[in-house]
């Protein structure tokens, strides 16, 4: 057996507003009446998960989330300009023998700093983002949230999973971002399986269709959710059997669901609703454990 | 003249408004669709590609280890700040003596921040850059005449911020002579949101009336306050929740941005939509809202327009 470790469930989409955020934190909470779960915000440009739990006090203050910068030492730099050819991302320039960082665009990868034959350049500490860890009865709560301005969500992501997996438990649901560009793989890598929610219209379609082209080539385990049932014109059921993906759920549209969900509340009182998402979770946790020798 | 449309969160129907907007404006505009993760802005105006006028995208050399050089050191381990480098199954064996480690590493290319750290501290020489393409952008004509400029991000590709610059230039070069430029942003408020407000001279901020979309919005509102645009706001989905409607009408006074108008939640809309036909093209009270709320931000950018004279105190906005 391998040793113990968290079933991680990501759910993901193309589109935004298919639903993510309202499904992952009803599986959270279907999953937590039998097992020890965590839900993960990963959408730290647009967190919304702790919105759901208005009454939840954080455990302890938020924790920063921060990327080493290389600050200049004056007296030392020769203005040789080799660090600013090593940058990568158009954060130190060198005009001159004169050298500017722009902290706000460096990644932290170190590379200038490890270049520097001077020893001119040190490395400080600048915030990027921060985690936040509540508790909602069983339910674990963890949320990332990247700083107004900043352009570094991957630090962040890539924080609130480190955190994750020092955290445990039996079970781990991921809310990630939209898309399908380096936030959203930076969330769904790692993940034992990952739901792709999608609604019936033509625009979450087409950016379904990407992310089936993400995750089979990337080699992840992954099924769709279709949320707002009968709300479009398109056949989603169609479109995942011709790549391959199975459809792991169905939702239906409702309009007093959707004014629920507008307004944050959850749908715990839904006694189906809330068995197909825990009996969702269960079969995939099991999947996973005949698979490839278990989660656990 | 430069408006953008973003909203924060992701379905709070920027796409769909943008589209609208072209629809209103049309001859005299030219269509940027900037999210280029999720690019539906083809779809929404019925686009179809301009003979010859589709072009690779670069997004910048990414790094390979080769397998047969690779001497599982594990320097370049060391050096990634980005747990990017993971072992290959297998083992290593340097010869008699040695611990067995791993057969060799690669590089996560999901996880590479593609920095090149790497590439330095490797003593064998076997990693090295590769270029490989990573999209497409596209100029394609619209039902409405006019142009789009497009993009298809390959699945797991970086730094859409890059391709949304190209899909800017290409649009704005296309913008001539007084047209208006209308730009779909992505959701978020990261770096290729960042890239699709900088140099607009109007921002369109949809704000979703539900918990999640107020809450994506004020963050949005933030990160525009600093980048000091100007804008004007749209609730969309109204009705739904009276609360919500209230809440989302506050987040915009709380940033002293004016209320363009208030779109309804009617799923005769949507099937507008999917029969393709833009939000402003509907019948019924559901439409008159959306021309409402157009005919504000048109108004905005008919006072933006005027000659500077008439309006020199605005320039310097908020």
């Amino acid at each position: 057996m391998n040793a113990l470790r968290p079933a991680v469930i990501a759910v993901a989409s193309g589109k935004g507003g298919t639903g993510k955020t309202t499904m992952a934190v009803h599986l959270a909470l279907a999953s937590a009446r039998t097992r020890a779960t965590l839900l993960v915000d990963l959408d730290v440009e647009a967190p919304d998960v702790l919105g759901y739990f208005p009454m939840v006090e954080p455990l302890e203050a938020p924790s920063s989330v921060s990327v080493a910068v290389p600050r200049l030492v004056g007296a030392f730099c020769t203005g040789c300009g080799l660090c600013a050819n090593s940058c990568r991302f158009g954060a130190i320039i060198a005009i001159g023998g004169v050298v500017t960082i722009d902290e706000k665009v460096c990644k932290g990868c170190g590379r200038c700093v490890a270049v520097c034959p001077a020893g001119a350049l040190v490395e400080g500490r600048v915030e990027v983002g921060a985690m936040v860890e509540s508790r909602v009865g069983a339910l674990s709560l963890l949320e990332g949230r990247m700083a107004v301005g900043d352009i570094r969500s991957t630090a962040v992501i890539d924080a609130a999973k480190r955190r994750a997996a020092e955290l445990g438990g039996a079970a781990h649901i991921r809310d990630c971002p939209p898309g399908i560009s380096c936030p959203a793989t930076h969330a769904m890598e790692g993940a034992d399986f990952v739901i792709l929610v999608a609604e019936p219209t033509r625009f979450s379609a087409h950016d379904l269709f990407g992310a089936m082209r993400y995750v089979r080539d990337r080699g992840l385990a992954a099924g769709i959710l279709i949320n707002k049932y009968g709300f479009g014109s398109v056949d989603i059921e169609e479109l995942a059997d011709r790549e391959g993906l199975p459809v792991v759920g169905r939702v239906a549209f409702e309009r007093d669901r959707a004014g629920a969900g507008a307004a944050g509340r959850l749908w715990e009182s839904n006694g189906d609703f809330m068995r197909q998402m825990e009996d969702l979770v269960t079969t995939l946790i099991d999947m996973g454990n005949s698979s490839r020798g278990g989660f656990r | 003249m430069i408006v953008t449309v973003a909203s924060g969160k992701g379905g709070a129907g920027k796409t769909s408004i943008a589209a609208a907007l072209v629809a209103a404006l049309a001859p005299r505009c030219v269509g940027a669709d900037c999210d280029v993760d999720a690019a539906n802005g083809a779809i929404a105006l019925g686009a179809r590609l301009v003979e010859g006028e589709a072009s690779d995208y670069y997004a910048g050399p990414g790094f390979r280890i080769d397998q047969a050089v690779c001497m599982a050191c594990a320097a370049c381990v060391e050096a990634c700040r980005f747990d990017a480098i993971e072992a290959e199954a297998g083992a290593f064996d340097p010869g008699p003596g040695a611990i067995l480690g791993p057969r060799g590493y690669s590089i996560v290319v999901e996880l590479c921040e593609r920095c090149g750290a790497c590439l330095d501290v490797c003593p064998n020489g076997a990693i090295y850059s590769y270029e490989k393409k990573a999209g497409e952008l596209f100029v394609s004509s619209t039902r409405y005449g006019i142009p789009l400029v497009h993009a298809e991000l390959f699945p797991g590709e970086d730094t859409s911020g890059k391709l949304v610059r190209a899909v800017r230039e290409r649009a704005e070069a296309l913008a001539q002579d007084g047209a208006t430029l209308i730009v779909d942003a992505p959701p978020g408020i990261g770096c290729p949101v960042i890239a699709s407000l900088s140099g607009s001279d109007l921002v369109v901020v949809v704000v979703e009336a539900s918990l999640s979309g107020v809450r994506d919005a004020g963050r949005l509102l933030e990160l525009i306050a600093s980048m000091r645009r100007r804008s004007i706001g749209i609730l969309n989905k109204t009705g739904l929740n009276a609360d919500m409607d209230k809440a989302a009408r506050a987040c915009l006074a709380a940033s002293g941005v004016a209320i363009g108008g208030e779109i309804l939640f009617d799923p005769s809309l949507r099937s507008a939509e999917e029969g393709g036909k833009a939000w402003n093209e509907v019948e019924g009270e559901a439409g008159e809202r959306v021309r409402a709320a157009l005919a504000s931000v048109l108004r905005s950018i008919e006072e933006l327009t005027k000659p500077k004279s008439a309006r020199d105190s605005g320039k310097e906005l908020i």
